[in-house]
């Protein structure tokens, strides 16, 4: 990255950047595969459509939306991986479509259902070959080392064959093969995907660790809630190819999810006219019922239930986050795109 | 220094390849005794060919013993240098796993073509050598300077058979499986088991500029039995530099397209 200027111009620079697909359609079945195999229908996709936005150095950002929204066609624009259709980007100062080996000697894309490590070969042998690839000074090589092992707990996983490690082992031996160069830019595209929750938040505090360390930049995409919640403060939201809501966590639930849930435990049977009298009733099964009430008269409300109703229990819970950014997608009336566009086009082959 | 740094890659690769294969000690043995076979199979061939003592298209027994021996040894090096790489060309772009190798700070190029020696196929390498040496030791006209030329050549040959193949391997960017790209290979490169110059003129004329097969095993062999021509080794070269040449450019042209799999 270029050293002069990372105080004041932020990381990662992003205006209109666009990504148009050409997709091969096919109808199911082997009738449409032959026809298919003689002409194909082309249609164009715009995986991502004119987004932008800014991210500054030691920021956590979470990219949040549903499957084939273009987050990770994003992602991989950022790496340099993809060339994009049309627009500006740059990340520590970098053209990375132009792949020069300064940038991508900082940065490294992380990606939870791939791997990089040499399948027959313990984990130690792909760090020696990554080692020689990024042109690691040994004495470094040996302080990352050293490091990662304690935080990750790598030892005694280091000297097996890869191919006998178990899915959160190989995970852990991934992050440290692809930070042992310290980048400073991480992509990492649903790091924990398949995990136990054990070794979720085992991976999580490692990746907020190293951004403790190194100031890095990082940017990630998950199916896992708790991942972006841990971890980000600020989330992007894509949908469509389109950014629909780029800010605070927070704020975001505020923006999507406008109420409160309160839950009742009742010490006697109330008719359901009864609560729905307060607020939207969300659901009711015998004595427990969640009533669903206005963010700025949640307080007012709770406590007129307590007066008026036979209350036995009650708590005040903001709605789970999946649910808000459900509420996110449908509320603006956005179907979920159902087919990744790259994928659709490579099983169309 | 760029050079130094990519040989020391170069090293890590084939010591990391070398110890993979290790943990498969019987597979040595099946490969040596595959590689005999083979030889065995085709010199049994050319055998039967001139047992009554006549030369085909002006080759005698032996010069034809070295085009078999130069055509397995440079099976063997394909077998152990290329194929290991190219073949995962396809396979890496369809799982998604390329973009590592994008994402690395050397040359993509270099670095899918390095990675994977498969040391077991040196065999083939070996028994073509040996046939190659055995041959040319009963022939009055060859030379240590023909042996030279011949050796460079072969290199030469293998730029060629690499960058032909690395092109149709490379079309995997477009379409994900080119599994195919490896038989259709094959199936040319068998033509390099004769030599080229023995086949009718159209033929000849097919197999030295269209697919390049003639600069594979017969141009090497005609320096070893000293009869080349400066023609053809001059043409060696060409084809060698503006077939890799070409490969570049391509490759350079496939990654501005490449789509990536998703997740």
């Amino acid at each position: 990255m270029s050293d002069t200027d990372h105080s004041t111009t932020p990381v990662i620079q992003v205006r209109d950047l666009e990504k148009v697909y050409t997709v091969h359609e096919k109808e199911p079945g082997l009738r449409g595969s032959l026809a298919s195999f003689v002409r194909r229908r082309k249609t164009l996709v715009r995986a991502v459509d004119r987004i932008s936005f800014e991210i500054d150095a030691g920021q956590m950002v979470g990219f949040l939306g549903p499957n084939g929204a273009g987050k990770t066609t994003a992602l991989k624009m950022l790496a340099g991986l993809l060339h994009p259709t049309d627009g500006f980007v740059r990340v520590g100062g970098h053209i990375p479509k132009e792949r020069r080996t300064a940038f991508l000697k900082n940065i490294t894309l992380v990606m939870g259902q791939k791997q990089q490590l040499l399948w027959d070969l313990p984990a130690l042998d792909s760090f020696l070959v990554n080692q020689a690839i990024y042109e690691i000074p040994n004495d470094e090589y040996r302080a990352t080392m050293r490091e990662f092992s304690e935080i990750l707990e790598l030892e005694g996983i280091l000297k097996k064959q890869v191919r006998k490690l178990s899915l959160g082992e190989r995970m852990k031996c991934e992050l440290a093969a692809a930070l042992l160069h310290r980048p400073r830019v991480l992509f990492l595209d649903e790091p924990t995907i398949g995990l136990d929750v054990n070794m979720q938040v085992r991976i999580r505090e490692f990746i907020a660790e190293y951004n403790r360390r190194f100031n890095a930049t990082v940017i990630l995409t998950s199916h896992y809630m708790a991942d972006v919640t841990a971890l980000c403060k600020r989330i992007i939201v894509i949908d469509k190819g389109h950014i629909v809501f780029d800010g605070d966590l927070s704020a975001l639930v505020e923006e999507a999810a406008p109420g409160k849930t309160v839950r009742l435990e009742l010490s006697e049977n109330v008719p359901d006219e009864r609560l729905r009298f307060y607020g939207k009733l969300i659901s009711r099964e015998g004595l427990f019922a969640d009533v669903l009430v206005p963010r700025n008269e949640t307080s007012r409300l709770a406590a007129r239930m307590l007066a008026e109703l036979p209350v036995a229990d009650v708590t005040i819970e903001d709605p789970p986050i999946e649910g808000v950014i459900g509420t996110l997608f449908s509320g603006t009336n956005k179907q979920p795109v159902d087919a990744v566009p790259v994928g659709a086009e490579q099983a169309a082959r | 220094m760029r050079l130094i740094r990519y040989l020391r890659v170069l090293g890590i690769f084939v010591r990391a390849s070398i110890s993979a294969q290790l943990e498969y000690r019987v597979n040595f043995a099946v490969n040596l005794f595959g590689s005999l076979l083979l030889a065995g199979g085709t010199l049994l061939g050319i055998t039967i060919l001139y047992s009554d003592g006549t030369r085909l298209g002006g080759w005698s027994y032996r010069e034809s013993i070295v085009v078999v021996g130069l055509f397995t040894l440079v099976q063997g090096s394909i077998g152990a240098f290329l194929y290991p790489n190219l073949n995962k060309i396809g396979e890496e772009v369809r799982q998604g796993t390329m973009d590592f190798n994008l994402l690395k700070p050397v040359d993509a190029q270099f670095l899918i073509s390095s990675r994977n020696i498969n040391v077991f196929r040196l065999t083939d390498a070996l028994v073509g050598a040996g046939l190659v040496i055995w041959a040319a030791s009963g022939l009055e006209n060859a030379s240590g300077t023909g042996a030279l030329l011949g050796l460079c050549l072969i290199v030469t040959a293998l730029t060629i058979v690499y960058a032909v193949w690395f092109m149709l391997s490379t079309t995997a960017f477009w379409f994900v499986k080119v599994g195919n790209v490896t038989e259709l290979f094959n199936g040319f490169f068998r033509a390099g088991a004769f030599p080229v110059s023995a086949l009718p003129g159209w033929v000849r004329l097919m197999f030295t500029f269209l697919i390049p097969v003639a600069f594979v095993t017969t141009v090497p062999a005609e320096a070893i039995i000293g009869r080349w021509n400066v023609g053809s080794v001059f043409g060696s070269g060409v084809a060698a530099v503006l077939l890799l040449g070409v490969s570049r450019w391509f490759w350079t042209y496939a990654i501005s397209k490449y789509t990536s799999a998703s997740s």
